[in-house]
């Protein structure tokens, strides 16, 4: 319980460094905010803008105030009454936007999470019995592909060949399952890869235990010893990289979601911050900054369930 | 009658271009209720032979020669036939019980896997389990079963795999190095224990072990190794009081109470064995014939020895 709210309590600290950074960083960023947030109001004529009407905006958001005093308001009216500000491009509240967002950025990330951990785990178990055995190689080579790729191209190279050319799926849209596969595709691609190689590598390990052997020599055949001894143990390391995966494929929906128009918080980010619009991205990071810190929470305690060695105290 | 019956057993590992060689030519039999005693230096290839009768070496191990268990060739069993075998038929009992227990899955399990895939009822095992841990020295077994491995003491661990290997009753048991790694008192305990097993239960033992008090005390026979090759075998008490190959004169010379004179030189390198005599390096006795004729084994006094010069020792 006491480290249930230290983790905790760190979980909050990071959250806070994590908003202070993005705060400042894009105050930084050259180019007032009031004159973008102008120009997005008054698209075709920002030349005409007055200077009484950059006051004007100023004024609204107190954009004129020192830094400190802005965040520190933002971070008062966060903690005491939930609001995390209201978008200057869209004039509505950030928690709107997130709420219209973020289920189509969890439902992309959690199946991609999904592929990626199915996928990942089991053909590196594959892999590590069949070491050295030409299917061992043939995915070895493949995983080395898969890593290697970025997601932004293997994108592009899904949407040519199955959308382009063979034309089985749509190229861009939400909401049916085939709009999902694309994305999912290119989005876990690298994960899958990252995850089988560890899986391999840790299976590997694992199955060169004595335990392994003994529980060979108790008569008990190949697949009780992969799933009921060499599993569990092997897991921990695959379990560490999962949840970095994780932090990579929320990074990984900024440019996915631009690519396939996917209606999630990743392309909301980009074109907010492109606009400038200061509490949208203020809102975006924070929410992915959140699940972030939910899955590495997750992961350890996973980590208790599966070595009863571990223990926090 | 002959229980196990060992012909001609070589075992090398390949690694790269070279190839070690672990046992070579290796024959004895082990007759029913009988406990036969391999003694040797770390590396001397005894625990290889162990493993390489239940097939349980790794797959870079090319082992060659025959191995019958009652009239069995247990080198051309099929996987499913010999999973048969192990752990009911023929037990092990591995060397470093804190590396034999897997440390993820609680005690119970892992005695309970023993009676799995048999076709038996695991609960009537289970029991015949506990009692047996009763006998073996270990108090309150059932609280012991809930417990992980980590939370056992070594001599605890050990009587448990102890256990394992005895709960099915098998003809043969396997004991490899069964008081390494044990304080002086744990061993104590553990050639108590041992002999308990004999005397009780009259398995039949092939018990591999450095431990010459240990082998006195149990043994009925003992076939000494070196570099790989059996080099004496004999009556327990002939072999440890009176022995007559040079390096068991050696071996039983450095024990703490006959003087703890070492023998000096290394064992040969497994790579390039030397031609003639393996020994020849390190014997005092050695002359022009043993440096240039490997010895065959031969019949001396009712035991094997395999030396050139054993008429005059």
């Amino acid at each position: 319980m006491k480290y249930f709210i230290k983790r905790v309590g760190f979980m909050a600290l990071t959250i806070f460094a994590v908003c202070a950074l993005t705060f400042f960083l894009m105050n930084v960023i050259p180019g007032g905010t009031a004159k973008l947030v102008l120009k997005h109001t008054f698209v075709g004529l920002e030349e005409s803008v007055t200077d009484e009407q950059l006051n004007q905006i100023s004024d609204k958001y107190d954009l004129d105030d020192p830094l400190y005093l802005q965040f520190f308001r933002w971070i008062k009216e966060a903690v005491l009454r939930g609001d995390i500000g209201t978008s200057y491009v869209f004039k509505k509240p950030v928690l709107y936007l997130l709420a219209l967002r973020l289920p189509a950025t969890i439902q992309l990330a959690m199946v991609s999470m999904l592929i990626a951990m199915l996928a990942g785990v089991s053909l590196g178990i594959y892999s590590a019995i069949r070491e050295n055995k030409i299917s061992d190689h043939i995915l070895r080579i493949v995983t080395l592909f898969g890593v290697s790729m970025p997601g932004f191209w293997v994108a592009l190279l899904l949407i040519l060949i199955f959308s382009l050319r063979l034309k089985l799926v749509p190229v861009t849209g939400y909401g049916s399952l085939e709009n999902l596969l694309l994305p999912a595709a290119a989005l876990s691609l690298h994960s899958v890869a990252a995850v089988m190689r560890v899986t391999r590598t840790s299976m590997l390990e694992t199955l060169g235990q004595e335990y392994i052997r003994f529980a060979k020599a108790k008569g008990l055949p190949l697949w009780k010893i992969v799933s009921r001894h060499a599993l569990k143990n092997a897991m921990l390391p695959v379990i560490t990289v999962i949840g970095f995966q994780m932090g990579g494929l929320l990074g990984g929906t900024v440019v996915i979601e631009k690519i396939f128009a996917w209606p999630g918080i990743g392309s909301l980010l980009v074109d907010s911050i492109s606009a400038r619009d200061l509490p949208v991205v203020q809102g975006c990071v924070l929410a992915i900054v959140m699940m972030f810190l939910f899955v590495h929470f997750l992961v350890d305690m996973l980590y208790t369930h599966l070595d009863p060695r571990i223990r926090y105290g | 009658m002959s229980l196990l019956e060992i012909k001609d057993l070589s075992v090398e590992f390949s690694s790269g271009e070279n190839a070690v060689k672990a046992v070579s030519h290796v024959f004895f039999k082990v007759r029913e209720g009988e406990t036969l005693g391999i003694i040797g230096e770390s590396g001397s290839g005894k625990s290889v032979i162990g493993l390489a009768l239940l097939r349980l070496l790794p797959a870079n191990a090319n082992v060659s020669g025959t191995v019958f268990f009652q009239g069995q060739d247990l080198f051309s069993l099929r996987p499913s036939e010999l999973r048969k075998i192990r752990g009911k038929r023929i037990s092990l009992m591995p060397q470093n019980p804190a590396g034999a227990l897997n440390p993820v899955l609680k005690n119970r399990l892992q005695i309970e896997e023993v009676f799995e895939e048999r076709g038996i009822d695991k609960k009537e095992g289970m029991k015949k389990s506990l009692r047996l841990m009763k006998k073996l020295l270990l108090r309150d077994p059932e609280k012991l079963c809930d417990l992980y491995p980590h939370q056992l003491s070594g001599g605890m661990r050990q009587r448990l795999i102890a256990c394992m290997s005895l709960s099915f009753e098998p003809e043969l048991v396997i004991a490899d190095e069964p008081t390494k790694g044990l304080d002086p008192e744990a061993k104590e305990r553990a050639v108590e224990l041992f002999t308990k097993i004999k005397h009780d239960y009259g398995k039949t033992m092939l018990l591999i072990t450095h431990d010459l008090d240990l082998a006195l005390e149990v043994c009925d026979r003992i076939a000494v190794m070196y570099a790989g090759e059996i080099v004496e075998l004999d009556k327990a008490s002939k072999v440890l009081n009176a022995p007559s190959h040079p390096y068991t004169k050696g071996l039983v010379r450095a024990q703490p109470r006959n003087g703890l004179v070492p023998l000096s030189g290394q064992s040969p390198s497994r790579i390039s064995l030397p031609e003639g005599c393996f020994f020849h390096e390190r014997c005092r006795y050695s002359s022009i014939e043993c440096f240039r004729k490997h010895p065959e084994m031969k019949n001396h006094n009712g035991g094997w020895i395999r030396c050139h010069f054993q008429s005059f020792q």
